[in-house]
């Protein structure tokens, strides 16, 4: 039973075990529904508001959809061992403000920063791991604890100033286009995303953290270093968020510590709506790249569109809440329809 | 296949309008003032565009706010708003950095920008920035608080967002208005970061629960800590703290002739929307801006237009509205004149 | 059993106590009568909205939307108040009946789906929020009645504020429940072991409804009491409620798994947390400190409950 289930935050899974037909008509099923969503939507908006489909909307769009994908991936890879990462925001503030001091107080060049910043990411996402593992407690309350805490130690240092200064390829690389549509931060997404679809397809790492999520007693069982596991995992989401806040500070040409909210919050939404959108189930052990990934395009165009609806500016978080409503909703519909034809 | 045919004629509008640039068809200016979140200081921006857009036949001058005071937002929503067609932008920036790459991309895309209330660092994009020489202002309050505290004694200074591009500039300004006394006067307390209700309420009350014996004088540059201090010494009731506010909240204003709070320093808001609606309009239709124009210079620009400023107290408060209508009209009359180029 | 949870509550009105005679000794202004009301009055609001949170920790789930709910209510109340001119008393009962809906929808939600509340009070708590965001454009509503303001500043008596009496009554009302009234042993039956608590003939649906309304109404009253305190209807209410809303129950005594709820224990874990974040700003520590010490105090508290619950299940192992 992963800690997700344990304390009630997920809903205990009894998957049937003959299933591999039906795991990839599952996963073609919600996939192709996310498509069918997207394609659906874009054409709402793009008749009620042709300049939704305008060249400088779908950059914009397209630059959007990119940040939340790899926010929505940072938390996707915590699911996957059956926990929670609410710290994703404080995590890449805290990298890219460090990124920032390395530049403008020590000197150093872009790439240099570049890579503190990623260290830092996946040092703060090892010490989340750490505790989670040693002290057995949840990671919703242990993430919850270091959100404050990673924030507040960043704030003070900082003193809440932004880092204003930063080499002009930054800024130029945000605002790029290219062939006039598409933004190279897409691009980024793309990659990593690959990446990820390779780890948890072809390596052993990432088996391993399949199986660990799915059922970490019996992973034990068959060899496999749980907690190390789930440290690892950890660590891949404060990079991923690292890579999200690297992206945003490109966008906006500085690195500026309200950038995720306070506290880091902001990123919660989007962090969870793709890969739960996704399919990704809470309850661990299942992992939807492609799924978070179409997640996170389909809460962009929403809110675009929406943003777009003269009377929609106000109302985007309501719908973007009734989504996730209804696709839990769906998601669980599914799986107990499912868990009725295995019977019959 | 009516239906069919329909979204087929919709999806092919969308496409011819995706070749067109998005703004610079429209002769008429289509003016978006938008503020970095929402905040009742703004509030006469609505009245002021409404008001202009009568005045000066424009095809619209509508006040859109930012669901939250986050800069993605203010972000999400300029694009939204060019993608809708607005072809010109007023706009009080959500981070003096952080803002520029937008607005870099906006008069890209051919609008006119114009910033509002506070300033961008340069260099920027924007024709120039029209607002309160808010580093004036809170120098000016100081000394008038100053005044009423006899020369000398303690003050506190409460301020606004730290990502407000003019927070640090309030905070040198009283710095150097008390440092001008040789010590006479210090500055024992600054408090920034508190332009909600709910932390201006909490820590406002906190600071002066424990330090109110070791304070003589308040000095307030952000609307909500004002009126947050004016019910907090109204509160305590013994006079003996003085303080000036900022803005024309009706709790400072009630303070002021109550007696609790010796003054407020007026900006113009109504002003600045007003004006900055006009100068979009003129140049939309052709005008540009003078190169020689005698802007002002500030910590963060170059091109600078002071909107006006007023001390008010218990005498002159009740006269205020004309006040600032006052300053309004005088710098509407010369406006033309002195910064554009407009062609005959 | 009962010998344990006494324990655990005079060791935190132990802190407690000492705690303020510490900050006294180094700094007397604490003992001030306007610290004090201040003091009073931040615990009083905090109270309730950890109460709205604990109930639903009794049972062994959490409440994401607890700030939402609070912030749509009271929204509600004022917007009741300025649009429409409702008399106090009318737009408390809008307030009180949006919490309570909020809470059946959020409960029923649960029951029915079967689905963890975790997800379900995420997606509502963007829902109400949105709502809220709706309905206010983010504006403040600033017609509030006089006598509303008039309350929110009042004092009872002393030092103590208007805004107490709320919350004093919640907690009496919170005791009696759990300890006299049969929804309150099943909620915590449900949350001790859903399961055994269906054979022993609860309702585990029904209790979890309960527990939710529950839970909205207190949200929606400590929304209002806010309104009341800061004198407008201000739409960001309840935005920062989570890591308070979860810190006290567990410094006092909740068990994260459910099952176990000390009403004394959980206040004096909401006394803590106040006369820490006070402390903090009388030694006038850096208020961006402050973010450090909730965080770390959250670590501490989790780390007692741990100790707890393993000597909880040490306990009962040796006794079988």
């Amino acid at each position: 039973m992963s800690q997700n289930e344990a304390f009630g935050i997920a809903d205990i899974q009894h998957e049937p075990d003959n299933a591999t037909r039906s795991w990839r008509r599952l996963l073609l099923t919600n996939e192709f529904g996310l498509i069918l969503l997207i394609v659906a939507f874009t054409a709402i908006f793009a008749i009620l508001a042709p300049a939704f489909l305008s060249r400088f909307s779908l950059f914009a769009m397209g630059r959007t959809m990119a940040i939340d994908i790899v926010i929505g991936l940072s938390m996707m890879v915590v699911i996957v061992t059956g926990g929670l990462n609410l710290s994703v925001g404080a995590t890449a503030v805290c990298a890219v403000m460090f990124a920032g001091w390395l530049i403008e107080a020590m000197g150093l060049p872009l790439p240099v920063a570049i890579l503190g910043a990623l260290a830092m990411g996946a040092g703060l996402g090892w010490i989340n791991g750490m505790v989670i593992v040693k002290s057995g407690i949840h990671s919703f309350i242990i993430t919850l604890a270091t959100m404050s805490i990673f924030f507040g130690v960043m704030i003070f240092l900082t003193r809440a100033e932004a880092f204003r200064a930063l080499p002009p390829e930054v800024a130029a690389f945000g605002k790029a286009k290219i062939g006039g549509y598409l933004s190279p931060l897409l691009l980024v997404t793309v990659v990593v995303a690959l990446a990820l679809a390779y780890l948890y397809r072809y390596t052993a790492l990432g088996r391993r953290m399949l199986a660990a999520g799915a059922s970490p007693a019996a992973a034990e069982l068959s060899g496999i270093r749980v907690n190390r596991t789930f440290v690892a995992c950890h660590v891949l989401s404060g990079l991923l968020a690292t890579v999200a806040g690297l992206m945003l500070t490109a966008r906006t040409g500085a690195a500026i510590p309200s950038m995720a909210g306070h506290l880091g919050q902001d990123w919660l939404l989007p962090a969870f709506l793709a890969p739960v959108l996704g399919g990704t189930l809470l309850s661990g052990g299942r992992v939807a790249v492609a799924g978070t990934f179409l997640g996170g395009a389909l809460v962009t165009v929403l809110s675009a569109g929406l943003l777009l609806m003269q009377v929609g500016e106000f109302w985007v978080k309501a719908v973007l809440g009734l989504l996730l409503l209804l696709a839990v909703f769906a998601d669980k519909g599914r799986r107990v329809w499912l868990a009725k034809r295995k019977m019959a | 296949m009516t239906s069919g045919t329909y979204t087929l004629g919709g999806l092919l509008a969308a496409a011819l309008v995706a070749t067109m640039p998005m703004a610079g068809l429209a002769d008429e200016a289509k003016v978006a003032l938008v503020p970095g979140g929402p905040h009742p200081y703004f509030a006469a921006w609505e009245q002021a565009g409404a008001d202009a857009a009568k005045d000066f036949g424009l095809s619209a001058a509508d006040y859109r706010v930012p669901q939250q005071w986050e800069l993605s937002q203010q972000n999400e929503l300029l694009e939204s708003l060019l993608t809708q067609g607005y072809n010109s932008f007023l706009i009080f920036p959500g981070d003096p950095v952080g803002t520029v790459s937008v607005v870099d991309e906006l008069t890209g895309e051919g609008a006119t920008v114009i910033s509002l209330a506070g300033c961008l660092k340069a260099p920027s994009a924007d024709a120039f920035c029209l607002g309160t020489d808010t580093g004036n202002s809170a120098y000016l309050g100081t000394k008038e608080l100053i005044k009423a505290m006899g020369g000398k004694g303690r003050i506190a200074h409460f301020t606004g967002f730290l990502v407000d591009p003019n927070t640090q500039l309030r905070i040198d300004a009283v710095q150097r208005a008390a440092d001008e006394t040789n010590g006479a006067v210090t500055v024992v307390q600054v408090i920034a970061d508190i332009d909600a209700p709910e932390p201006a309420e909490e820590k406002i009350n906190a600071y002066l629960a424990a330090e109110a014996a070791n304070v003589d004088g308040i000095v307030t540059t952000a609307w909500v800590p004002a009126v947050v201090a004016s019910n907090a010494l109204r509160r305590i009731g013994d006079k003996r703290i003085k303080m000036v506010g900022i803005d024309h909240d009706e709790v400072v204003l009630q303070a002021v002739k109550d007696g609790f709070v010796n003054g407020t320093m007026l900006q113009n808001p109504y002003g600045q929307g007003y004006i900055g609606s006009f100068a979009a309009s003129k140049m939309r239709g052709g005008c540009t801006v003078k190169a020689d124009a005698p802007f002002k210079s500030t910590a963060l620009t170059e091109k600078f237009i002071d909107s006006g400023t007023v001390f008010v107290d218990a005498t002159t408060v009740d006269t205020y509205v004309a006040a600032m209508q006052g300053i309004t009209k005088d710098l509407m009359g010369t406006f033309e004149a002195t910064y554009l180029d407009c062609p005959a | 059993m009962t010998r344990l949870f006494k324990q655990d509550w005079f060791g935190l009105l132990a802190v407690v106590v000492v705690a303020c005679a510490v900050i006294t000794v180094l700094k007397p202004a604490f003992l001030s009568s306007y610290n004090l009301q201040i003091l009073l009055a931040s615990i009083a609001i905090n109270a309730m909205i950890v109460f709205s949170q604990a109930i639903i920790i009794a049972i062994g789930q959490m409440n994401l939307s607890i700030g939402a709910i609070g912030g749509l209510a009271a929204i509600s109340f004022a917007g009741a108040m300025e649009v429409w001119g409702l008399p106090v008393p009318l737009a408390a009962a809008l307030g009180l009946a949006i919490g309570l809906g909020a809470g059946l929808l959020n409960g029923w939600l649960v029951a029915v789906s079967g689905i963890s509340a975790f997800i379900i009070t995420l997606a509502t708590l963007y829902i109400f929020n949105g709502i809220t965001l709706g309905i206010t454009e983010a504006q403040p509503f600033y017609g509030i009645a006089e006598s509303v303001k008039t309350f929110g500043d009042a004092i009872l008596i002393g030092p103590i504020p208007m805004i107490a009496m709320p919350t004093v009554l919640v907690i009496a009302a919170m005791i009696w429940m759990l300890t006299r009234m049969r929804i309150g042993r099943h909620i915590l039956a449900v949350g001790g072991n859903a399961h055994a608590a269906e054979l022993g003939g609860v309702s585990a649906q029904r209790t979890v409804i309960w527990a939710h309304a529950i839970s909205g109404v207190l949200a929606a009253l400590a929304g209002m009491i806010v309104v009341a305190r800061l004198q407008i209807g201000q739409p960001t209410i309840g935005n920062d409620w989570l890591i308070t809303s979860f810190a006290a129950p567990v410094i006092g005594g909740a068990l994260l798994q459910g099952g176990h709820l000390s009403v004394i224990g959980t206040l004096l874990g909401v006394v803590i947390i106040a006369i820490i974040t006070q402390g903090l700003v009388l030694f006038g520590v850096d208020p961006f400190a402050m973010q450090i010490a909730l965080g770390g105090l959250i670590l501490w508290a989790v780390a007692i409950d741990r100790t707890r619950s393993w000597r909880a299940e040490r306990n009962r192992v040796k006794i079988a």
